[in-house]
């Protein structure tokens, strides 16, 4: 697993320094979370340390975003939410899910212009805060980028 | 309900600020001014000055405003109602949906944006469509490719430059034509008139000279015999380079150009990157036929490893055909012409969705 947890809505908290936000481990079917445009993903997670705490709601999603020296662009090609209580209990605190990659865009560690892959789950509490946990994966086998 | 923290902490280079009191502080932004939209309204519909100012003891019971008068004083209300509603509508639509809900509702959410929205290869997300660059034929090989030259660029900018500070330049010798010949002498006019007339002549040297140089060498032609490119396929290029002069070097190749856009401070600004070389061909001592031009066909393969061209609203990454020139007597010139990557055809899959039902 290589992902990163953070407290969102009122800031980000990395989720180990403070024992009452939840921690979501989460499972991808390739062991090395390299995957082939059009190829299917399959993602197992769980969430711990709820400690009682009801999820207002769940939210999976599977997306692109740019790093770099630009300003963020974002495309999400898989997105569910689950917020009625019956759905809820279905996908927390595990549950699995699946979707097929697109063609394009494909992982690339450029100079300036980066572009990633994740999962994020975000659970959000009846309190009013949320939790998002991102998982970086990668598409296709594109070499990192050197000036020449 | 907790309250939301007004300030918080960075997580690497992504910006974590507090989008709660954002929202808030656009919303408010949008409210005041439709507030202001209202309040402006109102006060010019039913009139806050009832008494004409030119005869402060006499009640002004009915203004004479014409139709389009009222048009144009309701004008300034109605933008603002409209800017701010259309924006409070925003700020509503959106309140409490994360950043991947707004994304997933219109499909591809820019972040601050800064350019307009770029059209796509159907059926690959996030590659710049090739209409543009496709829809010329070519004389023998299938496409004739545009031409994207910045030299291009600099002699429209020149030109432009000429063009308006020279008429500038008139305006001022007119003034002091007209004051020399109804006997007068104007000495600052005339001192500011000279140094105008020395850049206004040489912005007109400087464009004459960049025409030159671009006209001078003749122009340069690429053909290609299919399009968008595959990474590991080959596709025959033709070049022509025209110009009656003898051309010590004629390169051809590829380049794969980062382009990315970001604001810094209150400007915004592109910063553009060659990250990869592919040198294809070159060709030294050409000397194009009289009255023709210099010919050349050669095989161009993308290699396999390449990453296919890509473009959101802030980031880019774009392959390119490259000729750079060095005639004989005139400055090593290039020519950029863009082409499209796309990626190789997506591989079967490995499960399915009823798999992951099973799972469950």
């Amino acid at each position: 697993m290589n992902g990163v947890d953070a407290e969102h809505g009122d800031g980000h908290v990395p989720a180990v320094s403070v024992p009452s936000f939840p921690r979501i481990e989460l499972r991808f079917g390739h062991p090395g979370r390299g995957y082939q445009p059009g190829e299917w993903v399959t993602v197992e997670y769980c969430i711990e340390g709820l400690r009682g705490e009801r999820p207002r709601a769940l939210e999976r999603s599977a997306l692109w975003y740019t790093e770099g020296k630009g300003e963020e662009d974002l495309g999400v090609h898989f997105f569910e939410r689950f917020c009625t209580l019956e759905t809820i209990d279905r996908v927390v605190p595990e549950g699995t899910f699946a979707f097929q990659l697109p063609t394009s865009p494909l992982s690339y560690e450029g100079v300036i212009v980066k572009i990633r892959w994740c999962i994020r789950l975000r659970v959000f509490f009846e309190s009013g805060r949320d939790h998002v946990s991102e998982h970086v994966f990668t598409v296709g086998r594109v070499p990192p980028s050197v000036l020449p | 309900m907790r309250f939301p923290r007004f300030f918080t902490k960075k997580r690497g280079h992504r910006r974590t600020d507090s989008h709660a009191w954002g929202s808030f502080a656009e919303g408010l932004f949008y409210a005041l001014l439709v507030a202001a939209g209202v309040v402006f309204g109102l006060l010019l519909v039913t009139g806050a000055v009832t008494y004409a100012p030119a005869d402060p003891d006499s009640v002004v019971l009915q203004r004479g405003y014409e139709w389009w008068m009222w048009l144009l004083t309701l004008l300034i209300p109605v933008a603002l109602l409209a800017f701010g509603g259309s924006g409070l509508v925003r700020v509503v639509r959106t309140w409490g949906k994360s950043q991947e809900h707004r994304a997933a509702a219109s499909r591809t959410v820019i972040l601050d944006g800064l350019a307009g929205p770029a059209p796509a290869v159907p059926g690959h997300p996030g590659v710049p469509s090739c209409d543009n660059l496709e829809n010329s034929p070519g004389i023998v090989l299938r496409y004739r490719l545009p031409l994207e030259s910045p030299e291009n660029w600099t002699l429209v900018g020149l030109g432009l430059f000429a063009l308006l500070w020279n008429a500038v330049v008139v305006v001022l010798a007119v003034g002091v034509g007209a004051d020399l010949v109804g006997g007068t002498t104007d000495w600052f006019l005339i001192g500011l008139l000279v140094p105008f007339v020395a850049v206004g002549v040489g912005g007109v040297v400087l464009f004459v000279r960049a025409t030159v140089l671009s006209t001078s060498v003749g122009p340069t032609h690429v053909e290609i015999s299919d399009h968008p490119l595959v990474p590991g396929m080959s596709y025959d290029v033709r070049l022509g380079q025209g110009g009656a002069h003898l051309f010590r070097s004629i390169d051809l190749g590829l380049e794969l150009e980062e382009t990315a856009t970001f604001r810094q401070g209150t400007d915004t600004r592109t910063q553009r990157l060659v990250v990869r070389r592919v040198p294809v061909s070159r060709w030294q001592r050409v000397q194009p036929v009289p009255g023709g031009s210099f010919e050349a066909r050669v095989a161009v393969t993308i290699p396999t490893d390449a990453m296919h061209s890509f473009s959101s609203e802030n980031n880019a990454v774009q392959w390119r055909i490259v000729v750079r020139a060095l005639p004989d007597r005139w400055p090593e010139f290039t020519r950029v012409f863009p082409v499209v990557v796309v990626p190789v055809k997506a591989v079967a899959t490995t499960a399915s969705p009823e798999a992951v039902e099973s799972l469950e």
